[in-house]
């Protein structure tokens, strides 16, 4: 294992050597507001964070998020709007500059293995999801803290990452233990000696103790919170289709579709023309369940003609669907719907209410 | 990069033929011969407007011209409609299953298409007619609204004086020259010569329709597996990835678009 020792104020001269050969994209704090008290009376932070390009961002504004950032990590692989084709000619459309990500969290590379599924896997794979992919340098971090509407452990997703990143960030006192995992990373590290140094065993230590702490103040939260064990999420959806809750929870939709949009596990898109003749183009944008007209065909008929049937079309899909093929449920417990939803619909009421429902009607 | 999955490859339209006042075939010739297998559909585009799923209707024996025949029903059928001999349009595929034929090998085959669904069944009705030893017969059963709306008025007489095929036709409302069956279709298929213990059901149709065809299948004694149905869903990129058309632990587009009823009955609502 390649693990190394980073001092706080190397922290940008890391990034700058990575930016170097990547669009490198790093953590800011958009906003810092005082703690807030939960509905269970626990204190927890209300900072957030968004993903900025590094040319963009101030030096001293680069921080380190101690949780997941606003914007769905899926959305540096597929974009919100995009040209997938020139029609006829099938003329490369030429990939950027590949991208690095740094703030990324256990629940995103849970995402990825979603976005992997569907966009990698299957009958076809999609060419730019692939470039973009097997390019980008995956930059992830520990999870000192959490915010209210974190459940990760919920479904046995920890606080921190064992796989799936090039280089991981454990917050320790005076810097940072960097992880370097894959060949990439380590190539990266091996020029930077200067700033790396071999870590000590007490701080891999530290960084043990520092995830362990971080889970057993999460669940410690979440007991409060009864959230269904990942194994019963698509018995109790099934088993919920004719449930109470869609009609209540659907009352406050307004339609937005942010909790989609927002979602790292969601991925449904819309294939659209612009223009016409020599200049035509094929756009790709992001679409969702929850819009009126997702399933509608000629004629005017639609499947799910009414909000409640797209709420549950949602749920369906992330735990009866994607348990069936993938074997997993498709959603991370990132908690970015709940945040978004002006309605206050909350995920994790509407599975606590279908498990309780289940579970008293097979009494 | 290799491939590009969402880009068309050209084809021209080489002739256009007026079915009914509402559905057209489209002769199309593709810039590079076209292999399908019958049941599979392809995403048609229409330059600068737009893709929608057909299948095609043509025999899948035949590569290097393909028929498609299509219904007037918004807008990309509408300015396919208003094209000519001579229009270039856009071809992505062929995707999806098509009918499993060598399950169909040695059975009795009723086939029971409402309107426009016959497009689909004439495709499979050509691979049938091209291996007739292998199966024992073929009985098609065909309902449209009015005599005006029936397709392929041509090309039906043709396929009755075929052996070991059996066709007949109903229409909903008949008109002064009709000398035909006039009901739903599900009235023409109780006294359909197939032996249903070795009979496989095929459908495609407006979605009320597939419902009570198999739902008389059932009742005529078909198992749920032999027993097939073709989805009707929307439809965006016909790869399994953009998440429109799921039934179920299922995506019609890759999966689909032909059911076989023993997979769909236990979900919800497949009617809809
Ligand atoms: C597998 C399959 C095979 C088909 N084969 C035939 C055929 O052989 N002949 C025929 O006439 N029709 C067929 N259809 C139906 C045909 O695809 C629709 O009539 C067509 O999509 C309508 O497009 P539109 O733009 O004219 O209609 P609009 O109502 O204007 O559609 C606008 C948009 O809605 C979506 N949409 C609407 N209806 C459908 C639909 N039924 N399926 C998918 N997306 C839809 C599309 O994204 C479309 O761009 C088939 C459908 C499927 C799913
Ligand atoms: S975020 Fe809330 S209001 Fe918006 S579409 Fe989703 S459920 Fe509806
Ligand atoms: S459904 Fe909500 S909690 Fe689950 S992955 Fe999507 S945004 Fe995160
Ligand atoms: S049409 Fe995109 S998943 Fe089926």
């Amino acid at each position: 294992m390649d693990i190394y020792f980073l001092r706080t104020p190397n922290l940008a001269r890391f990034y700058e050597r990575i930016a170097h050969d990547y669009e490198l994209f790093v953590p800011k704090k958009t906003d810092a507001g005082p703690k807030i008290k939960c509905e269970h009376g626990v204190n927890l932070p209300a900072d957030e964070y968004l993903l900025n390009r590094f040319q963009d961002v101030n030096k001293d504004e680069i921080v380190f998020n101690a949780y997941r950032s606003i914007e769905p990590v899926r959305s540096f692989f597929t974009h919100l709007k995009e040209q997938v084709c020139n029609y006829f000619n099938n003329k490369e459309i030429k990939p950027g500059k590949p991208v690095a990500v740094s703030g990324v969290k256990n629940c995103d590379l849970y995402s990825l293995k979603i976005q992997d599924f569907v966009f990698l896997d299957g009958n076809e794979p999609d060419p730019f999801y692939k470039a973009r992919r097997e390019s980008a340098l995956i930059i992830s971090g520990d999870c000192p803290a959490f915010k209210e509407s974190c459940f990760c452990r919920a479904f046995d997703i920890n606080p921190y990452a064992d796989e799936g990143f090039d280089f991981n960030l454990s917050p320790i006192q005076e810097g940072y233990l960097v992880d370097a995992a894959s060949q990439k990373a380590k190539s990266i590290a091996a020029t930077m000696k200067d700033i790396l140094v071999p870590a000590t065993g007490n701080q891999l230590q530290e960084k043990a103790d520092g995830r362990e702490r971080a889970v057993k103040k999460l669940d410690e939260h979440l007991s409060k919170h009864k959230i269904p064990k990942k194994e019963t999420l698509r018995e109790i959806v099934l088993a919920g289709y004719n449930s109470k809750v869609w009609n209540e929870q659907m009352r406050t939709c307004v339609e937005c579709g942010g909790c989609v949009f927002m979602c790292d596990t969601c991925h449904c898109f819309l294939l659209f023309d612009e223009e016409s003749s020599a200049s035509a183009k094929r756009m790709r944008i992001w679409d969702g369940c929850l819009y009126k007209n997702f399933t509608r065909v000629a004629g005017g008929a639609n499947p799910l003609k009414m909000r409640y049937m797209r709420l549950r079309n949602r749920y369906l899909k992330k735990f009866d669907f994607f348990t069936a093929n993938m074997g997993t449920q498709a959603c991370c417990g990132c908690g970015r719907c709940i945040d978004v939803c002006p309605g206050k619909i909350d995920i994790r009421y509407i599975l606590r209410r279908l498990h309780e429902e289940k579970h008293i009607q097979s009494i | 990069m290799k491939k590009n999955i969402y880009s068309p490859f050209e084809a021209v339209v080489e002739e256009v033929r007026q079915e009914t006042p509402t559905i057209k075939t489209f002769v199309l010739r593709p810039a590079e011969p076209f292999v399908f297998r019958t049941g599979q559909f392809i995403e048609l585009t229409v330059p600068g407007l737009g893709e929608a799923p057909f299948t095609p209707s043509s025999d899948p024996g035949v590569k290097d011209i393909m028929d498609v025949t299509i219904m007037n029903a918004g807008l990309v059928t509408s300015k396919l409609h208003a094209m000519n001999k001579g229009d270039k349009v856009g071809i992505r595929g062929p995707y999806g299953a098509g009918y499993p034929l060598d399950k169909f090998a040695g059975r009795d085959i009723l086939i029971v298409g409402g309107g426009v669904g016959l497009a689909p069944l004439r495709s499979l009705l050509y691979s049938l007619f091209s291996d007739m030893d292998k199966y024992n017969k073929v009985v098609l059963r065909y309902g449209a609204k009015t005599p005006t709306d029936i397709v392929y008025k041509d090309l039906i007489p043709k396929w009755e004086k075929k052996a070991k095929v059996d066709v007949a036709t109903t229409v909903d409302v008949a008109d002064v020259n009709w000398r035909g069956n006039v009901g739903l279709v599900t009235n023409i298929l109780r006294d359909a010569p197939v032996d249903v213990k070795n009979a496989v059901g095929v459908v495609c149709g407006p979605p009320v329709m597939m419902k009570f065809v198999a739902l008389k299948f059932l009742e005529m004694g078909l198992a749920p597996a032999d027993i097939y149905l073709s989805m009707e869903k929307n439809m965006s990129c016909g790869l399994g990835k953009c998440g429109h058309c799921r039934i179920g632990p299922f995506y019609a587009c890759k999966d689909g678009p032909v059911f076989t009823y023993e997979q769909l009955k236990e979900l919800n609502d497949i009617w809809d």
